[in-house]
């Protein structure tokens, strides 16, 4: 199908107007308009009745005004600090009779706006991050929501224990991640992060409190579940947990994207590694990460596929790229970056604390640390693709020319994530390809701003041409929640959003929360 | 006297990005306008698709009141003195033909700022940390305004530059355009697209299109020349050469002052102070002289630059300019030669329908270019274009050295 049927038969309502005049650019409006604040005062005199907080201050409204991505502001008319299920169930409650918008937020790591509240309520999910309880003979955690993954593994390793997979930097929430789904180095072997929950406290849009798993109230659970916050808000989670292993880390190098994608796709299929990724300076350094839980798999893998790798050890990169850069002298400023990348990032991934007989003993901490040092700047700009395995070369290489058109410096980081099939329902509005067999693939681009200030305006421009190849290529996007209002109806199709709305319309009559996030 | 965060100066598109911006990350913003809203605008209201999007993202879908019938234009057709004539259509499909008396109120409405319509922007005073807004509201008294930052996005005459810069609009060569609208008896040019003529007979800015029913002859001049012999001489070659018959121009003929020139070499203003200058008073215009588009995206760095400015503590004229580079880079693009060769700075693409023509079609095309840009000798622009283009290619950016 060309891009152009695409556009037609899969796309947004019939503009208001101008039915055919304008099928030009099918945008969705992004940056919402503000909620006019119709019957707040009475919402927020119910509310205090019963003995719920609202601050309602300049400086406490002022420091939710934007997320992570920095592009989109907004500013709420009240917060509220999550203390309980019992008070949030009230909060929503009170929130579906008075039709307020409630905008939830965890560490706030969206990057489209998805926790910046454009009017209404914020509800800080913050305030329950405690652990439950850690059952250390099922290998099952009980959790508060709202608690940061880091802080989570903290708790775990006291026992010896670890959770399965999540986002590697130091701010994303439990319950922000299961809804929208997370990814790590191990995502290929675990599949994505939100495959990890067994059973979740939820509170509804019109405020019930429901246990919900695979066979309690499974129908909510699917919805819960990479649901982008559309379907009620996850106060506690009950997740699979793992002994912790130290990390027996392998880097090879490539200096094009394609070998290195390639080998990528061959690691996953095999099943040798227990974690691999890709991660790479532009498109002159690419480097391919595997790493093992035991040494028995690592063996194993040195002795039968590490020969297979197309990839340089680390000597042989640097002559490689010694030549490359002599070639091309005109090129000085990027050899001069990748030397100065090279001598700050790499003790940051192998600081000599963290290390033990050359693995590493934590590598929630270390990669945490790194992603946030090195690539952490005031707007995390990560417009992503997910592919199933055929299109992904083509998708990274696509992404990687409009990066080189924008920037002078950025990253792109690739992995795999493993398709559960009994979990299928789960993906479904989610951005996992509907063609996707087996895995997804998803490659994040990101600028390494370098101290350049760029504006928003410029960095919105740059995600938009990423999206845009996604339309192009007909696959979706996978990140925090990164799957813009405006090209879902593009990525899944009307069939599939259109049922999910008739969904959520039924569960949030009102359709107060997390609104414009998705519909 | 009232305190707000900023006050605008204008309600064009310029304004309402800007606005949109600020009142967002909760700044009380008040736009000021001279007219009543919602008022009339001089405009072709052909929008490029970098415009389209960011009205659609940041305003949401458009009313059909802010369309002009036929509501789309698929591109831009040109007409040489050889009578080659070639289309290009824009990349991604059709864009809005827009009713700018309605689209611009409606932006305005949408961003959610205060309007002050009917009020003239007087004068400005700034000290350490505002700026006082002298303006009058049609009929009454001065009154004054303090805020934190002023914009002026009050459009080629801006009356805020002029507080700024006094004498800098005669510094610049300004031109005239003007349109006026006749019925039409019989017009073979094809009313999806916009038409231009690179004539320099004709003058500095020839176009015409189809509007509400009837057909626009508009040109563009330097200051000095009569609208109406001008208008007449067009008409009369579109009859001649083109065979477009139409009925003698109605009374609701319009004209105004611009500012054409800054774009191309890299010489903006953009404020001092506390006072930020956006839209197309900075001098921003694309190539077929469409700056809305650039006004839109202009304003909305001008507005999340205050936003920075404020949230960061940071001086605004330093936030705008680095901000704004982006779209420096994208307009002045436009305009650069080795860019239009071998980059695609535009938003359709001239050298494959240039490729697409027969050879010997391809060298009038070129060679009309050449004798049409020789009508713009007389402002001394070539030297340094070449230099600017030479600055691109070199160090990959536009010098800042020459903005106001």
């Amino acid at each position: 199908m060309s891009l152009s049927e695409h556009t037609t038969c899969s796309s947004l309502p019939a503009d208001p107007v101008a039915a055919d005049a304008l099928i030009g650019i099918p945008r969705q409006q992004t940056n919402p308009s503000r909620w006019q604040g119709e019957q707040w005062a009475e919402f927020v005199r119910s509310l205090r009745e019963q003995g719920i907080e609202i601050r309602e201050a300049r400086a406490d409204t002022g420091i939710y005004v934007t997320d992570a991505g920095g592009l989109a502001y907004g500013m709420p008319h009240g917060v509220v600090l999550a203390r309980s299920t019992e008070q949030i169930a009230a909060l929503m409650k009170a929130a579906q009779m008075f039709a307020v918008p409630v905008t939830v937020r965890g560490g706030g790591l969206t990057t489209e706006g998805e926790s910046v509240a454009f009017g209404g309520i914020l509800l800080d999910m913050t305030g329950m991050s405690r652990v439950l309880h850690v059952d250390r003979e099922a290998l099952i955690v009980r959790t508060q929501a709202g608690i940061f993954w880091h802080l989570l593994a903290e708790v775990l390793r006291r026992d010896g224990l670890d959770y399965i997979s999540a986002p590697l930097n130091l701010s994303s929430s439990v319950g922000g991640t299961l809804g929208v789904g997370g990814i790590d180095v191990n995502s290929s072997k675990y599949g994505c992060s939100a495959d990890q929950a067994i059973s979740l406290q939820v509170v509804t849009p019109t405020g019930e409190i429901v246990e919900c798993s695979d066979d309690e109230n499974s129908e909510l659970f699917e919805r819960i579940i990479l649901g982008y916050g559309q379907f009620g808000i996850i106060t506690e989670a009950s997740l699979h947990i793992r002994p912790y292993t130290p990390l027996r880390m392998h880097y090879f190098y490539y200096a094009a994207l394609k070998p290195c994608v390639e080998d990528l796709l061959m690691l996953d299929a095999s099943q040798a590694c227990d974690y691999t990724g890709i991660l790479t300076m532009m498109d002159s350094a690419i480097t391919l990460l595997v790493a093992f839980d035991s040494d028995e798999r690592e063996a194993e893998f040195m002795a039968q596929v590490k020969p297979k790798l197309r990839g340089y050890g680390e000597l042989m990169f640097a002559l490689h790229l010694a030549v490359s850069f002599s070639w091309r002298p005109w090129k000085w400023k990027e050899a001069l970056f990748l030397l100065r990348r090279k001598r700050e990032l790499f003790p940051d991934l192998q600081p000599a604390q963290h290390m033990q007989d050359g693995r590493m003993l934590d590598r929630t901490v270390v990669f945490s640390r790194a992603v946030w040092k090195h690539w952490g700047d005031r707007h995390m700009v990560i417009p992503d693709l997910a592919t199933s395995r055929d299109k992904f070369v083509q998708a990274v290489e696509r992404g990687n020319a409009v990066c080189r058109k924008y920037f002078p410096y950025y990253t792109l980081y690739c992995v795999g994530i493993r398709l559960r099939d009994d979990h299928r329902a789960h993906y479904e509005l989610s951005s996992i390809p509907a063609d996707a067999e087996g895995w997804a693939y998803g490659c994040e681009f990101e600028p390494m701003y370098n101290g350049v200030e760029y504006s928003r305006d410029r960095l919105q421009s740059f995600k938009n041409e990423i999206y845009d190849v996604g339309v192009e290529l007909e696959t979706s996007y996978y990140r925090f929640g990164g799957m813009m209002k405006g090209y879902i109806r593009r990525a899944l199709g009307d069939a599939v959003v259109e049922k999910h709305l008739q969904l959520k319309r039924q569960a949030d009559p009102a359709m107060i929360l997390n609104r414009d996030v998705i519909f | 006297m009232r305190s707000v965060d900023v006050v605008i100066v204008g309600a064009s598109l310029a304004a309402a990005a800007a606005a949109k911006r600020l009142v967002d990350a909760g700044l009380e913003t008040v736009i000021v306008e001279k007219q009543q809203l919602p008022r009339h605008k001089i405009c072709s209201g052909i929008l490029s698709p970098r415009g389209h999007r960011f009205l659609l993202e940041n305003f949401g879908p458009l009313p059909r009141k802010v369309l002009h019938d036929p509501t789309a234009c698929r591109g831009v057709t040109f007409h040489f003195p050889s009578m080659v004539s070639m289309s290009m259509d824009f990349f991604g499909g059709t864009t809005p033909h827009l009713h700018r008396k309605y689209a611009d109120h409606w932006a305005i409405e949408q961003s959610g700022a205060e309007v002050m319509d009917d009020t003239s922007f007087l004068a400005q005073t700034q000290f350490e940390d505002h700026v006082v807004v002298t303006a009058r509201k049609r009929g009454g008294e001065a009154f004054e305004l303090k805020a934190r930052y002023l914009i002026g996005a009050d459009g080629p005459v801006s009356p805020v530059l002029r507080s700024l810069y006094p004498d800098y609009h005669k510094q610049i060569p300004m031109f005239f355009v003007g349109q006026k609208f006749h019925e039409i008896i019989d017009c073979p040019l094809d009313e999806e697209y916009f038409h231009f003529w690179f004539h320099p007979d004709l003058g500095h800015y020839t176009w015409s299109h189809a509007r509400d029913g009837r057909q626009i002859v508009g040109v563009g001049y330097k200051i000095g020349d009569k609208f109406h012999d001008r208008h007449l001489h067009v008409a009369k070659y579109f009859e001649e050469k083109h065979g477009v018959r139409l009925k003698p121009a109605d009374d609701d003929h319009e004209g105004c002052a611009e500012n054409f020139g800054p774009s191309l070499i890299n010489r903006y203003v953009f404020g001092k102070g506390r006072v930020l200058i956006t839209g197309q008073a900075t001098g921003f215009l694309n190539m077929i002289g469409e700056g809305m588009s650039c006004a839109l995206h202009s304003g909305a760095i001008a507005g999340e630059s205050v936003v920075d400015a404020m949230l960061r503590n940071r001086p605004v004229q330093e936030v705008y300019r680095q901000n704004i580079a982006s779209e420096v880079r994208r307009t002045t693009d436009q305009w650069n030669p080795l860019q239009i060769a071998f980059a695609r700075p535009h938003e359709a693409d001239f050298p494959k329908a240039l490729a697409a023509l027969p050879m010997g079609d391809r060298i009038k095309v070129l060679r009309d270019i050449w004798s049409f840009l020789k009508l713009y000798k007389e402002f001394k622009w070539g030297r340094q274009i070449a230099a600017i283009s030479m600055q691109r290619l070199l160090r990959g950016d536009y010098s800042q050295k020459n903005w106001m």
